[in-house]
């Protein structure tokens, strides 16, 4: 499949992510508990992951691997090599996000071994497996400990089943909020796209068939960001989603147009605003950004080689759900 | 029931809409009792409701005044589709003509030849959401045992037509979803997971009972209560 405008979408907004490097960079009191983590911690983990699937999806010789692989080891070096996610820890021994963060940058290789030895030992605690969560961040917990080499400590078809996408909701009833879950249940089921194969079959026939629809109106309501969500998922699916011969060619044609609408959005640098035309400062077009360059390099080359990192409990899933 | 505040023909058409749900739900007594209003209002607000004014009698086989298909006849002639219509206007009329024959045997009207299909290449290239569209606006051709090429190519869509209904509802376009409803209650190939029954439900009471909603809503479950019906006999 070529999609000239989905690659267009790609390039531009990764240069964007490059020259608004610097703004990922953490404040000296990022550890301070009165600096907000969602302006700090939170955009710098996001880059590490968005740029570590980017640069796994695409082959070393192409523009977009060099530039995530950079951003990715400027994520790290901004950690400390690590050093960052021990304090976190200290700080606060029973907090999720350290390690979640974390797992994207031991996935790529980057560890501290320190911090690991702590983290195994609270994840050990009853405590762990009692935290509450949303039942989609919860899956996110178990794709973590897989990631970073620790004991699962549930099983992820039952973490499925309790989302909101696991139990194929009427997808006239889908809004904004449930979009958000449904996408991210996608990115921890198939490890941010990189195992398509982990989405049961009920799941993928699901989102073939209602995916068009919600794009559709995201698009046309300018929300840029969970449209390009969206296409992230449409992109990590195992197969193309249209089941009719009448329709496919249809989709073709309109996942085309579905990039040049974003493409268009985009201002010249790239940057993406997250809804409509907000102003395009740094807090209100990273995510989008990011996530359009994400979905837009799944996208192009869902054609690729099949993945090199193992999915999350392909077995039971796939034993579970048929 | 008056439509105050609305302009005088969308207040004509919500009222014999809101007649002609009350003659599906009530049992069709109101159908053939209720006089069509023959003014040029009464007559323009069936042509916007089109063939579904006979609904009672096409869809639930109630039996329907001489004077009220009489009025009927008098606003298929008196709003005929121009050359050259749109071909949802085109087909809305060709629907009209047809329901006419279906009520008053095989002889011919003289003055309502039987000018064939009027065709519907145009719908086959539209993107899903065009093609939802245009098939809600001609709600009033999805009715079991009228086939035309329009039923036959939603019938090669039901997928469109569920992802249509979908874009409808989130829309809060109710007359749209409605209208899709209707088709996706007579075809084959929907989505299980659409969820058909609790969305006909949801529409029609989020449309706050807007009788043209209400209209292809209630049309919609007969026939799919008509469909269940037919499958639970042949089981």
């Amino acid at each position: 499949m070529t999609a000239p405008y989905a690659d267009e979408v790609a390039r531009a907004a990764l240069r964007w992510v490059r020259g608004h490097r610097d703004d990922f960079a953490l404040p000296a009191d990022v550890t301070d508990p009165r600096t907000p983590v969602d302006r700090t911690l939170k955009p710098l983990g996001e880059l590490a992951q968005l740029c570590l699937s980017i640069r796994r999806a695409t082959p070393p010789d192409d523009e977009r691997h060099h530039v995530a692989a950079e951003l990715v080891d400027f994520a790290w070096r901004q950690t400390d090599d690590g050093a960052l996610f021990l304090d976190l820890l200290r700080a606060e021994p029973f907090a999720t996000y350290p390690l979640e963060i974390y797992a994207a940058f031991a996935e790529a290789g980057l560890r501290h071994p320190e911090f690991e030895r702590l983290a195994g030992a609270v994840l050990r605690t009853r405590n762990w497996r009692a935290t509450e969560q949303d039942p989609n961040r919860r899956l996110g917990i178990l794709n973590t400990e897989r990631r970073g080499g620790f004991p699962r400590t549930a099983d992820p078809a039952e973490a499925l089943e309790r989302t909101w996408l696991g139990a194929l909701p009427e997808p006239w009833s889908f809004e904004r909020p449930s979009g958000y879950a449904l996408t991210h249940t996608v990115f921890h089921l198939t490890n941010w796209g990189a195992a398509p194969h982990a989405v049961p079959d009920d799941l993928a026939r699901y989102l073939g068939t209602w995916l068009p629809a919600w794009t559709d109106g995201c698009l046309e309501d300018q929300q840029w960001d969970l449209g390009c969500e969206l296409l992230a998922v449409a992109a990590s699916l195992p197969e193309p989603s249209d089941p009719t011969p009448e329709t496919a060619g249809a989709a073709r044609e309109s996942d085309e147009s579905v990039w040049a609408r974003i493409a268009e959005a985009q201002d010249e640098q790239g940057g993406l605003p997250e809804v409509g035309g907000r102003p395009r400062d740094f807090t209100h077009c990273y995510h989008s950004t990011l996530v359009a360059a994400f979905a837009a390099t799944l996208t192009t080359e869902r054609t690729a080689p099949p993945p090199r990192t193992a999915p999350l409990a392909t077995e039971p899933l796939d034993g579970a759900r048929t | 029931m008056s439509q105050s505040g609305l302009p005088p023909l969308t207040g004509a058409v919500r009222d014999l809409a809101h007649e002609v749900v009350s003659a599906l739900r009530g049992g069709g007594h109101l159908a053939g009792s209720t006089a069509l209003a023959d003014d040029e209002l009464g007559l323009a607000a069936v042509r916007v409701l089109g063939a579904d004014v006979l609904l009672p009698a096409t869809l639930a086989g109630y039996s329907l005044s001489p004077e009220r298909v009489a009025a009927f006849r008098t606003a298929t002639l008196a709003f005929p589709a121009a050359p050259g219509a749109a071909p949802v206007t085109a087909w809305s009329h060709w629907g009209m003509r047809r329901a006419l024959r279906t009520l008053s045997g095989p002889d011919e009207d003289p003055a309502l030849p039987d000018t064939g299909e009027p065709g519907a290449s145009w719908l086959h290239s539209l993107p899903w959401q065009r093609f939802t569209h245009q098939l809600a606006v001609l709600g009033a051709l999805a009715l079991p045992g009228l086939p035309s090429e329009v039923a036959t190519t939603a019938a090669l869509r039901p997928v469109d037509l569920a992802r249509g209904f979908v874009r409808a509802v989130r829309r809060r376009d109710w007359l749209q979803a409605a209208g899709a409803a209707r088709w996706l209650a007579l075809l084959d190939g929907v989505p299980d997971t659409l969820g058909l029954d609790t969305g006909l439900d949801f529409v029609l009471l989020m449309s706050d009972d807007d009788p043209r909603v209400a209209l292809q809503a209630h049309a919609a479950r007969h026939i799919r209560d008509e469909r269940l019906l037919d499958e639970g006999l042949r089981a």
